[in-house]
């Protein structure tokens, strides 16, 4: 086979959810946190494109596609909270959003 | 004969089940109507087995018939089995007979009572376990109808459940009754385990085998019991209390039944008795003591209905006497015509109670007798049979009971002397009532009642009068069908239960005996009248002031004090105890506890609820680098 | 020789991505670190291209590139200097502890890859041309995965409704807005 093997697909892949993990528990921007989000998804994502070629079977790619799919429809909903945050004049730091405390 | 047993078992339950169930939707009076419709049925039932006995010989008279089995566990199997046999007819002649009249008064007694639903409901169910206790066919039934009787007494003492007094005296009865309770069970158990049954027949056949003192164990469980459930001494406080309830009720279940259970268990078990001698001994001086001390206190009481029963124990007592010299037949005999002339005694009390509304004192009482003649005849009549005036009924129970103990040896000599002071004491003490209640001038309060009802207006209505001029008959007639040394159809009649032996009793008086002990009897009884006459009668003497005595016996010899001070004040003391020891930290702090930890626990977790995003997403993040190397490992 | 060329690309794509994502994470203006996420996509592309899975690679500049980055762009255009990007604040044991965390993830999961996967890592199975092409995609989606596809779908829906609901204003927002823009 030509390139590298699958399992440094998955290293990447390794890499790429830690940096997304630590954007989302260290950025208090709700923003930077949606960005850091969209990498720890597409991490994903590579984990499965890269086991689907390992199997030979399109499972992977399917699944990978849902989760492309998925993922937008997060982000649509995420950047309509911040945008309806940001009308009504708070902050857009997610440590002063507690409303929800229980 | 069979059919006639199940008839007059299940009438009364039938009745007792059909009153609960209708509940509203019938009239107070139906309720009260079929409540006696039911008794008359199982009247009719022991009238069919009676019918049925008779026709059998003597050999045969004894059946058993068993519905199914009850309980079965290893070797150990009791049947739901009745027994017909001269004995249990008997019994079953006088519950439901006496039962039914008694029962037909109280329509007149309770009319008006918003509960008389309840009333008759409860009195079917006594019937019906007065019943199931006489006709049960082994230990394991007699015991059932024994504590149903139980809870039935107690249910109508405690009937005008408003009265604090009538509460408590309920409680008070239950309470001693599940003493004895507890006694028989524990001779029930040493005789399943050393028998391995409860029939009665095979019962008695291995308790020939067993030691002496397991016979005299068991003896004394069932005597404990027959105490309690009869008012004997030791256990007898609670009969004067239960006058609480409503007078029917006092004259059936305190009176014509219930108590005489404890002297019907010990003819039945009497093979049990007879390997026992000292316990029968015991019995016999237990019932000799009784009937002293209850007629001594009946001289001081004051509530008409409080005297006739210190005179149902004291007659009691006569019953234990000769059950307990092994005068068995004699025992029942005083049994039959005690609850007729008792029953009659009550229920004209009851009508004076009635007339006079409700009142029970009877120094507020007196010149009754033109008031209400036909009750004075009655009370009179009773009050003759119950001192043993011949020909009147007790006077044939009474005697063949006396001269029974007269040939019984020296310790029934003993016991003899102290029926005769017994009997002195009785005419006393019957004859005070009588006269405080009937003669002389009428009280105040007579004089009032009789303005307000007017004259001519009858001593009740026929509900209530029919029954009593019905028992006034059986008190003078009854005792005609047993004279002593003359002719014994009864005696005879109860041989066949009698256990390896031709004749049931132990003991037969000669005929010198018999003379003997009617003479001095009947003499001393002539004299109590006499000294009631003068001492409340004519007033020529008065009672004379011995404070002492006099204060002991209106404590009726301190019983209630002491047990007040040995059971009472010790158990109450220990709950104390245990409440501020054990219940209020332990258990009820372990349960504040539980809320506390509860609560905190919550709390604590509560803390986890920041608000803050990153923390919530920080958690989700260890979790999750936790579970992987969960799984790893697992793996 | 080709061998070599796949390497270098793939190394190069590598480290593409993993310099963005540091990238978005460190920048403190929302408008970098959006683009620095649109630099990381795009490397991703070319991994999924050497991965064989060319119609996946495609979606992904498409959709994600193309359509997602773009809202993103548009909102923090919209939100201007509301959006802030401060590292500063917040507690700071939080920081550590999410250092630990994602450390510990990383650890976690490269170990298993070279332990307890190695055996199964090894071999990869021939594949053919029309590997991931949209032909081999389409035909699936209408076929074994056909329920995956509906339900996507509808998730696409919901989320339109989400968005519309959320943004909408009522009239008298809109009245609040103008007199505050003027005053």
């Amino acid at each position: 086979m030509h390139g590298p093997d699958i399992s440094w697909y998955l290293v990447v892949s390794a890499i790429l959810f830690s940096i997304g993990t630590a954007g989302v528990l260290l950025r208090r921007s709700p923003l930077i946190v949606l960005l850091s989000l969209e990498i720890m998804l597409n991490s994903a994502n590579l984990a499965l494109i890269a086991f689907a070629r390992l199997h030979g079977g399109h499972d992977g790619q399917i699944f990978a596609l849902a989760v492309m799919a998925v993922a937008a429809s997060e982000v649509v909903v995420g950047l309509g909270l911040i945008v309806a945050i940001a009308r009504k004049r708070l902050d857009l730091d997610v440590d002063r959003l507690r409303v929800l405390r229980g | 004969m069979i059919a006639g047993a199940w008839l007059c078992l299940l009438a009364p339950l039938g009745g007792a089940l059909a009153i609960t169930l209708l509940g509203e939707s019938i009239s107070r009076r139906t309720a009260a109507w079929l409540s006696t419709l039911s008794v008359f049925t199982a009247f009719a039932g022991a009238v069919a087995s009676f019918a049925g006995l008779l026709g059998r010989g003597h050999e045969e008279r004894e059946q058993v018939t068993t519905a199914w089995t009850w309980l079965a566990a290893g070797d150990f199997d009791v049947g739901l089995s009745l027994l017909v046999d001269p004995l249990s007819v008997t019994m079953m002649l006088i519950v439901s007979g006496v039962g039914g009249l008694i029962v037909l008064y109280s329509i007149g007694y309770m009319d008006g009572d918003r509960e008389e639903r309840r009333y008759f409901a409860y009195m079917s169910l006594f019937v019906f376990s007065m019943l199931l206790l006489v006709q049960g066919g082994n230990f394991l039934l007699l015991l059932v109808g024994w504590g149903l009787v139980g809870l039935a007494s107690y249910l109508l003492i405690g009937f005008w459940h408003e009265r604090p007094q009538a509460v408590a005296a309920a409680k008070k009865a239950f309470v001693m009754n599940a003493f004895g309770d507890a006694t028989m069970a524990l001779a029930f158990f040493v005789l399943i385990s050393q028998t391995g049954t409860l029939d009665f027949e095979q019962a008695f056949e291995g308790a020939g085998g067993m030691s002496q003192t397991l016979v005299n164990l068991v003896a004394l469980g069932l005597l404990g019991g027959a105490v309690a459930k009869s008012a004997q001494i030791p256990l007898q406080t609670w009969l004067p209390d239960a006058m609480e309830g409503p007078t029917p009720v006092s004259a059936l279940i305190h009176a014509a039944t219930m108590v005489t259970a404890g002297v019907y268990l010990i003819v039945r078990a009497h093979p049990i008795f007879e390997l026992a001698p000292s316990i029968a001994d015991l019995a016999a001086g237990l019932g000799a003591i009784t009937l002293l001390v209850a007629g001594l206190v009946a001289l001081v009481q004051t509530d008409i209905k409080r005297v006739i029963a210190y005179s149902t124990m004291s007659q009691i007592g006569y019953m234990f006497l000769g059950a307990g010299l092994g005068a068995y037949g004699n025992g029942m005999f005083h049994l039959l015509t005690h609850a007729f002339f008792k029953a009659l005694l009550f229920l004209a009390a009851g009508l004076v109670i009635h007339h006079l509304a409700n009142e029970q004192d009877i120094r507020k009482m007196g010149g009754l007798r033109r008031a209400m003649p036909r009750t004075y005849v009655a009370f009179l009549i009773g009050s003759l049979a119950l001192v043993g005036i011949p020909p009147l009924s007790g006077f044939f129970s009474k005697d063949s009971i006396l001269a029974s103990a007269l040939a019984s040896g020296g310790y029934g000599q003993l016991l003899f002397a102290a029926g005769l002071a017994g009997a002195l004491l009785t005419g006393i003490y019957t004859f005070r009532l009588l006269f405080l209640v009937f003669l002389g001038e009428p009280s105040p309060l007579v004089r009032e009642r009789d303005h307000g009802h007017g004259h001519g207006h009858g001593e009740g209505p026929w509900t209530m009068t029919m029954p009593v001029a019905a028992l006034t008959v059986l008190a003078v007639v009854g005792g005609w069908i047993q004279i002593a040394g003359i002719w014994h159809p009864f005696g005879e009649w109860l041989d066949p239960i009698a256990v390896g032996r031709e004749h049931l009793a132990l003991v037969e008086p000669s005929v010198t005996q018999d003379y003997v002990t009617s003479v001095l009897a009947v003499g001393l009884g002539v004299a109590g009248i006499a000294v009631a006459w003068m001492l409340y009668g004519s007033r020529k003497w008065t009672v004379p002031r011995l404070a002492a005595t006099q204060r002991t016996l209106e404590h009726k010899f301190w019983f209630d004090e002491l047990y007040d001070l040995v059971f009472f004040k010790p158990a109450v003391l220990v709950s104390g105890l245990f409440r501020r020891g054990v219940e209020e930290p332990l258990i009820g702090g372990s349960i504040a506890g539980v809320t506390f930890g509860a609560r905190e626990a919550g709390g604590a977790l509560g803390e986890a609820q920041t608000g803050y995003l990153r923390t919530y997403a920080l958690a989700i993040a260890g979790a999750v680098a936790v579970l992987v190397v969960v799984f790893i490992t697992v793996q | 020789m080709g061998n070599v060329l796949v390497w270098a690309i793939w190394i190069l794509a590598a480290g593409g991505c993993l310099v963005s994502g540091l990238a978005v994470i460190t920048f403190t203006n929302p408008f970098y670190s959006a683009l620095a996420l649109i630099g990381n996509l795009g490397s991703l592309a070319v991994l999924f291209l050497l991965a064989s899975a060319e119609f996946l690679a495609a979606a992904q500049v498409l959709v994600y590139a193309g359509a997602v980055m773009v809202m993103f762009l548009f909102v923090i255009a919209y939100l201007g200097d509301r959006s802030p990007g401060s590292l500063a604040g917040g507690p700071s044991w939080i920081s550590l502890a999410a250092i630990v965390a994602a450390a510990a993830l990383l650890i976690e999961v490269v170990v298993v890859i070279g332990l307890k996967a190695g055996d199964g890592l090894a071999d990869e199975a021939t594949v053919e041309r029309a590997f991931g092409s949209p032909e081999e995609i389409g035909r699936l989606f209408l076929t074994d995965h056909l329920l995956a596809f509906e339900i996507t779908s509808i998730v696409l829906l919901i989320a339109a409704v989400g968005g519309v609901v959320l943004g909408t204003r009522s009239r008298a927002e809109d009245e609040e807005e103008l007199a505050r823009a003027r005053a």
